[in-house]
């Protein structure tokens, strides 16, 4: 773990002492150096259990896709601010770098905790640097509100889980995952238990986001500059769904009925936020949005507590945050041309961007989950393991498949099809640069086709 | 390893990487010649065409049959997911069909679209259907008919909207897809449902471990699926609305391969159905309202590529009637004989749609037996097919079909809607000769008519020469695996023809009152039922998409999300603590007295409060 923990910290070294001229270039190899590396931890010498324990760190099936998904994302963030941030001064420049960086190692930290308490501290760790990405870098003013309801709908959420997490810890003397499936709770069907069953897992439903507690979300994520909308949609939001794998240990006993109604709210929200994507005005906002709809269902998948359902919430998190991500990328490349990110200012693209048509095309089928690309497989085990909890849920969860190809084959055709409006005649060309970061996002999707144990958590 | 298995699995094997080797070539980064479509593309198909024959005759001849299973692509728990391909008779004998069909299209394509800038991307698209066609006919998996499944609904999606600067066809594309769709989510049931309950996607097994269970459910499902591929009545409107794409595109996806391939399904997983009677009766009236209800809308269309379309839905409605009678080998019969005649069909209307400066309407044709022999004779030739004339393709699959039907205990009225919609079959189609051949031409004058190219005459030649004999050759070689009713009333032998020629009489006396109007002010009212596709498009085109769009606005995002989280949340706290905090720092305004009450009143307050 230190393998890439220590390199990764250096890296902030390197940051602030490697000439300017080689800045980007020098962080960008080393960060996919660092990403390179990461990959062996794919490989997991034994079928379970933990690997590379040290006091506080250790990775496990689970945790492994996140943590190589978190690696793989620094060097194409640092890919797509490149262009936006090469007005400002140097100094700046060097600060962006290390907020990516220490997020990076935060994100590191919290997923290979192998204490709650730890995971805890580094999952509220994580909220810093992100704040200042989208406050400080954002476009409009509203950044700031955006910021602020980034913060507190996190904080409000996430503070119960910590006195949850203290009240575990001092009836059991321990938070560690290494022994919290052997130390099971005795819960009685008290009312200060349901409280902290609820507390336990509000942090991470808040972050997911549910619908309900989403609102912070569409706001960050239109705010937001590129890499800052890139890591939220692709690893932020997974640190709820991983949570929640690691906490659903504990809760086991409580959760058989809690977590119904927030199962039938997570599928409502799938419905809902895709109607929300069909009547988006907004790129960013739709992405973000559909990021709500797949989420709510991770969240389904979890919460019915069957290895397929975590499976396929796994599964359905690595992909959807390369999708989600790599949708972001494309939104900002609009964003460059023609500053803005109202969707009918940029129509008829494939004319002036065919190759770029091609990525959207790519990225709109990865969102619709077209098979075999490994959203399907997510989906499909999700709804078949929801399917099985309850006949009914098809419907919600058809409904959902429905919408979702209708809004994302309908942002394609709105964006890239078409005639082409007349104030778009003087475009920018697409820079090599913008093809190699799509190309790196939607690559290792089409891989993880061919062998998608890799993502497959405890049932690999 | 024996010598046929051997063969067999080779020449297979061969088939599809010569089907793959064009796909393969595009992803080099050198711009590609302006021939590679014809060259490569063409040449693939019709190599493939003949590597595949190669296993049909083996089949034909040994009855051989394989199942490939080479690679477990993954396992979760006890269930596995393996790359499985079931060369059966029905792929052994519809990849065959599939390629000849493809081969003649392609080379007809190279003369219809040889102005296009992107006819090699045009190739490479239809080519990459071709392939997901074939991953779903040979499919033993599952999850690996769904690739195929999703696969061609999305090259659908990219063919129909080939000429993406249309708003037309950019609609069309996407309305088929969103139908498809609502189909997919019958098989996701079906699938989910099969995944719990037997634990395993081959198909093998489901047919084995079916017997004890109650299969209702997902077959259901599997229905809904088919009803969406193959346009069956309550999502039909995108087959018809699919005709925006390119006349190839409209004759290789829209009627012969792409289409069926929901009846493929069911006829795939049809040991699963037999027993259900529920299912086969759902499948039997499905497909009998089907093929009435867009016979009907056949009727009255002057778009050329519409009437052919939906004759092509009337005729999925027919296998789905077959499918129904419990016979889906009947209903694979129809599905060879129907790609051929209808492929042709379109190939003969794109190249009459050319020659006349791109003009699909029919009352603006006519004559053109005079002006294109050889399309015209074709495009007699397809309809005849198409109605079931003695001998010819159609013949062979339809009679039986109808003769099944007869024969059968089934739903009398499934069995006269048939009918009637196969006598509708002969209107429509005489109506199309009959405007487009027959007569004084009604066109412009300077119409480029032309069908002196071998890439027009070539692929319509080998497409009729299929219509002729298909029929025959295919009937005449394959074993009927249900036995047919051998004996039967004439009556019943003869239904399908009398009532086809009962159509052809009706048509051509309405045709002759054509010119001898005795109505001044005639009632429409059946005119415009049929003419406006019984107002199907007209009312679910517009409020399944209002109220969903309504939903997206009124409901989800300005009474949830802005109104009630938002005002109720956060936007809540904060007016219930600004006027706090005004008060409190709107009252520290730097007098002395203030603060000295303050610190007295709360002095007082906590001594209160700790003395009692």
């Amino acid at each position: 773990m230190l393998k890439i923990l220590i390199p990764s910290m250096f890296m902030l070294l390197t940051t602030w002492t490697s000439p300017f001229k080689q800045l980007w270039s020098t962080i960008l190899m080393y960060s996919f150096l660092v990403a390179t590396l990461s990959l062996t931890w794919l490989a997991m010498p034994t079928d379970t259990g933990w690997f590379y324990i040290n006091n506080y760190m250790a990775y496990d099936p689970l945790s492994s896709p996140l943590l190589v998904l978190t690696c793989w994302l620094l060097p194409l963030m640092i890919i797509a601010s490149q262009n936006h941030l090469a007005v400002e001064p140097e100094n700046r420049q060097r600060t962006y770098i290390s907020l990516l960086i220490s997020l990076q190692i935060f994100l590191i930290l919290a997923f290979s905790a192998t204490e709650m308490i730890m995971f805890y501290v580094m999952f509220e760790a994580t909220l810093i640097p992100t704040l200042i990405i989208i406050t400080r870098w954002g476009n409009q003013m509203e950044r700031l509100n955006a910021g602020t309801y980034f913060l507190f709908y996190t904080l409000a959420g996430s503070l119960p889980l910590l006195v949850a997490l203290l009240i575990y810890h001092s009836s059991m003397g321990s938070l560690s995952y290494l022994s919290l499936t052997s130390l099971p709770l005795t819960c009685s069907n008290l009312y200060a238990d349901k409280l902290w069953w609820m507390a336990c897992l509000l942090a991470f439903l808040v972050k997911m986001p549910l619908y309900g507690v989403h609102l912070w979300l569409p706001k960050a994520h239109v705010e937001a500059p590129i890499a800052g909308s890139m890591v939220l949609a692709a690893v932020l939001l997974k640190l709820g769904g991983y949570g929640m794998m690691r906490i659903m240990i504990i809760l086991d006993p409580l959760t058989k009925e809690l977590s119904y109604p927030f199962i039938i709210l997570a599928l409502w929200g799938v419905i809902m936020t895709g109607s929300i994507c069909l009547r988006q005005t907004d790129l960013k906002s739709l992405i973000a949005y559909s990021s709500v709809s797949h989420m709510g269902l991770v969240a389904a998948g979890i919460l019915i507590q069957t290895p397929w359902g975590f499976t396929g919430a796994l599964i359905l998190m690595i992909a959807h945050g390369l999708t989600s991500s790599a949708l972001f990328c494309l939104a900002n490349t609009n964003y460059e041309r023609t500053h803005s990110r109202t969707i009918i200012l940029a129509r008829g693209l494939q004319m002036v961007l065919p190759l770029m048509a091609t990525w959207w095309f790519l990225a709109s089928l990865a969102n619709l989950a077209l098979p075999p690309l490994p959203n399907l497989m997510g989906e499909i085990m999700i709804i078949t393991s929801l399917f099985n909890w309850s006949f009914y849920t098809l419907i919600l969860t058809g409904l959902g498949t429905l919408i979702t190809a209708s809004y994302s084959l309908y942002m394609f055709l709105l964006t890239q099809r078409g005639p082409i409006p007349h104030h778009l005649i003087l475009l920018e060309p697409s820079h090599t640069r913008e093809h190699l970061l799509l190309a790196l996002h939607l690559l290792p999707l089409l891989l993880l086709i061919a062998k998608p144990e890799l993502v497959w958590g405890w049932t690999a | 390893m024996h010598l046929t298995p051997l063969i067999m699995s080779s020449s297979l094997i061969i088939m599809l990487i010569t089907l793959f080797l064009p796909i393969l070539s595009t992803l080099s980064p050198s711009p590609l010649k302006a021939q590679w479509a014809l060259l490569s593309v063409k040449t693939a198909v019709k190599l493939a065409f003949f590597f595949s024959l190669l296993p049909l005759f083996l089949f034909l001849d040994q009855g051989a049959e394989t199942v490939v299973s080479t690679w477990n692509w993954m396992n979760t728990l006890a269930f596995n997911i393996t790359i499985s391909f079931k060369f059966d008779l029905y792929s052994c004998v519809f990849i065959p069909v599939a390629l000849y069909v493809t081969w003649s299209i392609l080379e007809f394509a190279s003369w219809y679209m040889h102005s296009d800038p992107y006819m090699n991307r045009f190739f490479k698209y239809l080519l990459i259907f071709l392939m997901a066609m074939i991953i779903l006919v040979t499919a033993n998996n599952l999850f690996q008919l769904f690739i195929g499944w999703e696969g061609v609904g999305i090259m659908s999606f990219l063919l129909i909207g080939w000429w993406y600067g249309r708003a037309d066809a950019n609609t069309a594309a996407l309305q088929a897809v969103v139908y498809n769709r609502v189909g997919d989510i019958g098989l996701i049931l079906a699938m989910a449902w099969i995944a719990t309950k037997m634990h395993s996607w081959e198909i093998n097994q489901i047919f084995i471990l079916s017997k004890d269970f109650d299969v209702t459910l997902p077959l259901i499902g599997l229905i809904l699926a088919a009803t969406g591929k193959s346009a069956q009545f309550g999502l039909h409107p995108w087959l018809p609305s699919a005709m925006e794409g390119p006349t190839p595109v409209s004759a290789l996806l829209h009627s012969s391969t792409m289409v069926v391939a929901g009846i493929f399904l069911l006829i795939r997983l049809s040991p699963m159905m037999e027993n259900n009677s529920t299912a086969l009766t759902i499948c039997l009236c499905l497909g009998a309202l089907t093929t009435l209800f867009t016979a009907t809308c056949a009727l009255t269309q002057n778009d050329i590529k519409k009437i052919v379309a939906f004759s092509t839905s009337s005729q999925l409605g027919l296998m789905m009637v077959t499918i129904g009678l419990n016979q889906p080998q009947l209903a694979f019969l129809h599905i060879c004989t129907h790609a051929f005649f209808k492929a042709m069909l379109f190939l003969c209307s794109g190249s009459i749609i050319h020659s006349l400066n791109d003009e699909q309407d029919i009352r603006k044709m006519g004559g053109m037996h005079h002006l294109a022999p050889f399309t015209s004779s074709c495009l007699t030739i397809g309809s005849l097919a198409l109605t079931g004339t003695p001998f010819l393709a159609g013949f062979f699959s339809k009679d039986a079909i109808i003769e099944a039907l007869n024969s059968s205990y089934l739903n009398a009225w499934a069995l006269i809607l048939t009918l009637l919609a196969t006598s509708f079959t002969a209107i429509y189609s005489l109506r199309v000769v009959y405007f487009v051949t027959m007569h004084h031409p009604r066109f412009n004058a300077f119409s480029p008519i032309n069908e002196n190219n071998t890439a027009v005459i070539n692929p319509i030649k080998r497409l009729a020469w299929g219509s002729l004999i298909a029929g025959l050759l295919i009937t005449s070689n394959l074993l009927p695996l249900n036995t047919p009713v051998m004996t039967m009333h004439p009556r019943l032998k003869l239904a399908a023809l009398l009532v086809t020629v009962l159509g052809l009489i009706t048509a051509l006396e309405l045709a002759s009152l054509t010119s001898k109007q005795f109505k001044v002010y005639p009632q429409q009212t059946f005119h415009h039922f049929s003419n406006m596709l019984g107002f199907y498009p007209h009312i679910i085109h517009r409020f399944m998409p209002k109220m969903n769009l309504m939903l997206g606005q009124a409901v989800a995002t300005q009474t949830v999300d802005q109104t009630w989280l938002e005002k109720t949340g956060p936007k809540a706290i904060c007016s219930l603590n600004i006027p706090m905090a005004s008060t409190v720092s709107n009252v520290q305004q730097g007098s002395i007295k203030v603060y000295l009450s303050l610190f007295f009143f709360t002095t007082i307050l906590a001594l209160v409060i700790l003395l009692i």
